[in-house]
This record gives structure tokens, sequence and C-alpha cells, in this order.
């Protein structure tokens, strides 16, 4: 156990140092946040939309930067030729909590960011600050969880990138309407107002739920796709 | 080759003259359930009238059973995507594949005979033709993730590297949707019979309708048998053109 996750932690490491070297990734995600957050500034204007609508669009923008962003964990590995070094080195399910724990913490960036910007343009006030943060921690853990073993899957398909989208959004339904409805929830002048944390009791379930099961699923699927 | 020949033919598992007597019996069974869904003579299996629904409740003999093979042969192409992870046959993998392009077809199927029917009853006099229901939108976001398999089993070439990625995203999907069990019913309202609030199918379906509906189950499935075996076996038979086409090396 002790050396599992001492080589988990080596991957996610290097994937931090190699990040942090080139920022490539973060920088992306940034750029593509603060794009689609004005391109929807854009097109609403100053039009008066419902908190339903705005927590819509907020996830909207999450998702595809999670879409765009999180692909490159395993084609990373293919350009560079790195793939046989960490399957001599490591086991898949090593390979795959190191990049699940990256994954997870880029998501959580870019979802924060993501907030921060959406709230400050679009003049949203937020009721339940808590119940917005446990949200998105869970959401961007289902996301990691779902985007990390579709990354790997197209990695070895031969036009790699624009097929993550196509894969990812249809298993991303349920944690789309989960997410959508609590941050609805959080936000001031939703329908349940104080409520709000027994609104969203079965909504929390669910990602929660949703997160635990596609990380599972995971972790028992990824040997078929790591290992030729 | 002959061992190899061999080794295709029984892998088809099927029984020529079996099949037939197969077919021919789904065939008058569908026969006899498409008669008995139009009789409009009044004398025989006359349904009742209800108000709205009128003679589009004879619908339900085909829609309804469509869903339930959709939801049967997802079960079955996912039992086949995980003894193709487990073998590594490629029989496997092409029942797998099958068994989800029929579940698309069953699915698209559903949904166009759901959207109309709902059009001209329930939306009556409005312009809709989608509306979030929950078991409309667990039925497209199965449609969606079946479309997503073929897309990415075209972008694998080689034969035993996609049934392996293939199975995986099948098996992947195949966890993720019965949160849409959960998640939707709390978050969008139904119209369908046995949902929140809407009395159970048992207690609105007259009896003499039954007596179609239930063997359209059947009926359906057994199509749905037909054509699998028939596309499982129709692609074994052309591999095998395939194998005696290239050159020996």
């Amino acid at each position: 156990m002790a050396a599992w996750l001492h080589g988990a932690w080596a991957v996610f490491l290097k994937d931090l140092k190699l990040e942090l070297r080139s920022r490539y990734a973060i920088n992306m995600l940034l750029m593509f946040v603060l794009a689609a957050i004005l391109v929807v500034l854009f097109a609403v204007g100053r039009e008066d939309i419902s908190t339903k609508v705005q927590a819509g669009l907020l996830w909207i923008v999450i998702l595809f930067s999670a879409a765009v962003g999180l692909g490159r964990a395993f084609i990373a590995e293919e350009e560079r030729g790195t793939v046989l070094l960490l399957q001599l080195n490591t086991r898949g399910s090593m390979v795959y909590a190191g990049k699940l724990v990256f994954n997870f913490l880029l998501v959580l960036g870019v979802n924060l960011v993501s907030l921060g910007v959406f709230l400050v343009l679009l003049s949203v006030e937020v009721a339940l600050p808590g119940l917005l943060l446990l949200t998105l921690v869970l959401g961007a853990l289902g996301l990691a969880g779902a985007t990390t073993l579709l990354a790997a899957i197209i990695a070895r398909t031969a036009s790699r990138g624009p097929l993550l989208p196509v894969l990812l959004f249809p298993l991303l339904m349920p944690l789309l309407l989960s997410v959508v409805n609590a941050t609805n929830n959080s936000f001031a002048g939703s329908i349940p107002g104080p409520d709000g944390w027994t609104a969203s009791l079965n909504a929390l379930l669910a990602l929660f739920g949703f997160a635990g099961v596609v990380i599972t699923a995971s972790v028992l699927l990824f040997d078929y796709v790591w290992n030729d | 080759m002959n061992v190899m020949e061999g080794s295709v033919v029984k892998n088809a598992g099927i029984n020529p003259a079996l099949y037939k007597k197969v077919r021919l019996a789904v065939v008058v069974w569908m026969t006899v359930v498409v008669l008995g869904a139009f009789s409009f003579g009044g004398l025989w299996l006359n349904i009742p009238r209800i108000n709205m629904l009128e003679h589009t409740a004879r619908n339900l003999y085909f829609h309804v059973p469509m869903w339930f093979t959709m939801m049967a042969v997802t079960l079955v192409s996912a039992y086949h995507s995980y003894r193709y992870l487990q073998s590594g046959q490629l029989i496997r993998d092409i029942r797998a594949r099958v068994a989800a392009l029929l579940a698309l077809v069953f699915g698209l199927l559903g949904l166009v005979t759901g959207s109309v029917w709902a059009h001209y009853t329930w939306y009556e006099g409005t312009n809709i033709w989608w509306n979030f229901d929950p078991k409309q939108s667990m039925a497209a976001v199965q449609v969606l993730i079946y479309g997503a398999y073929f897309v990415l089993r075209s972008a694998l070439d080689d034969p035993e590297k996609r049934g392996r990625i293939a199975a995986v995203y099948n098996l992947f999907a195949f966890t993720t949707v019965p949160f849409l069990l959960y998640v939707l019913p709390r978050q969008m309202e139904s119209l369908h019979p046995g949902a929140e609030g809407n009395p159970a199918f048992s207690e609105i379906t007259d009896p003499i309708m039954r007596l179609v509906f239930y063997p359209a189950i059947i009926g359906f499935i057994g199509v749905f048998w037909l054509l699998y075996t028939q596309r499982v076996r129709t692609i074994l038979i052309q591999q095998r053109l395939d194998a005696l086409d290239e050159p020996e090396l």
C-alpha cells in the first residue's frame, strides 16, 4: 500500500512539475474560461436572466473547459513517447490515481476561477457560499473522475483531440443536472431561498454517488485501456 | 485453415433448421400482433375510446415494447462487452456492437413514436414535440451514448484494440445511466403512467389491450433476436470471405 501511494504520488508530482514548467494547460484553461464567459456575456447582454439559467451557463462553461483541458493528460504521454516508461515502472492504477488527483486539482482551480469571474461579471449574488463550494468540489471530483478514463481512451485513438466532448457529454448528464440544481439553490433569488441546503440534498447525494461510481468503474476498467 | 473455419462456424453457434423455425414463428407472431393492434372491426379486440387518446391508444402496442426491447438490448450489449474484456474473443465484440446498433435503432424508434404520440395527445393544441420528460430524456442520453460509441469505434483501426477500448466505453457509460433514474424524476415532471402522482400502468390499461400488449413485447424482442442473430452471422460470413481473399504469405 505504501509503495502504491508512493507510485501514485510520483506520477502526480511528475505531472505537476511538467505543468509548472510549461504552464500550458493552466494558461490555456484560463484563457478558455475567460473567452467563454465573455462569449456568454456578449450573447446575454444586459438581459435579466433567472438564477437557473445563470447556473446552467456557468456549468456549460466549466464542462467545455474541462473537455478542452483535461484531454491532454494522456495525449501528452503518447506524444512525448513516455507511455512505455510509465508502463514499465508503475502499475496502471498508480498512473490513474496520479492523473486523477492532478486533473481534480486542475478542474477545481478552473471551477474557482470561472466562478469568481462569472459572479463578478454577471453580478450574481450568492446566498449560501458553503453549498456553492461543496457543489463545486463534488462536481469537480465527478468531472475529473469521468474525464480521466476517457482521456486515456482518446489517447489511444487516431484522431485524439476533438473526440473527448462527444464521448464525455452523454455521460455527464446526471452530473450536469445535479450541479445546476445545487448551484441554482445557492444563488440569492432562487426559488427554494433559505431552504437551499435541504432542497439540494438529493442533488448532493447524487453527485457524491456519481463521483464514487465513476471513479470505481474507472479503476476497474483502466488497465484494459492502459495495457496493450 | 480448416481449424480456423471450424472455430468460426462453432462461434456462430446457430442451428440453421431451428433458426428457420424460430424465424417463421416470429414472423407469424408479429403478423398476428399487428393485425390485433389494428383490428378496427369493433367485434374483435375493440379498445375503449378514452377522451383525447381515442385510437392513438393503439400506439401502446408499439411505443412501449420498443422501450422494453431497447432496455433489454442495452443489457445484452453491456454483457457482451464485459465478456469481451474477460475473454478477448472477437465474437463477443461483434455481439456487443450489433446489440448496440439495435439498441440505437429501437431507441430512435421509441423516441419518434413517443414524440409524435405525445404531440397529438398530451400536448394537443400546443406546438410541443419535445418536453423534458424524464423517460424521454433518459432515452435521448442512451441514444447519444451509443452514437458516441460508434464514433469511438470508427476512430480505432486495430480490431483487437477497437474491441477493447469500445468495450471499456460501453461499460463505463453503462454505469452512469442508473444515475439518470435517480436524478431525473426529482427534477422533471412526467406525464407517463407510474410516475409520481400518476396512476400506475396497471390501473389505467384496459384488460382487452393487454391481450395485444404483452404479446407485442414478446414479438418485438423476437424481432430484435432475429435482426441480431442475422447481423452477427452476416458479419462472421463477411469475415470468412475477407480471410479467403487475403493472399497467403
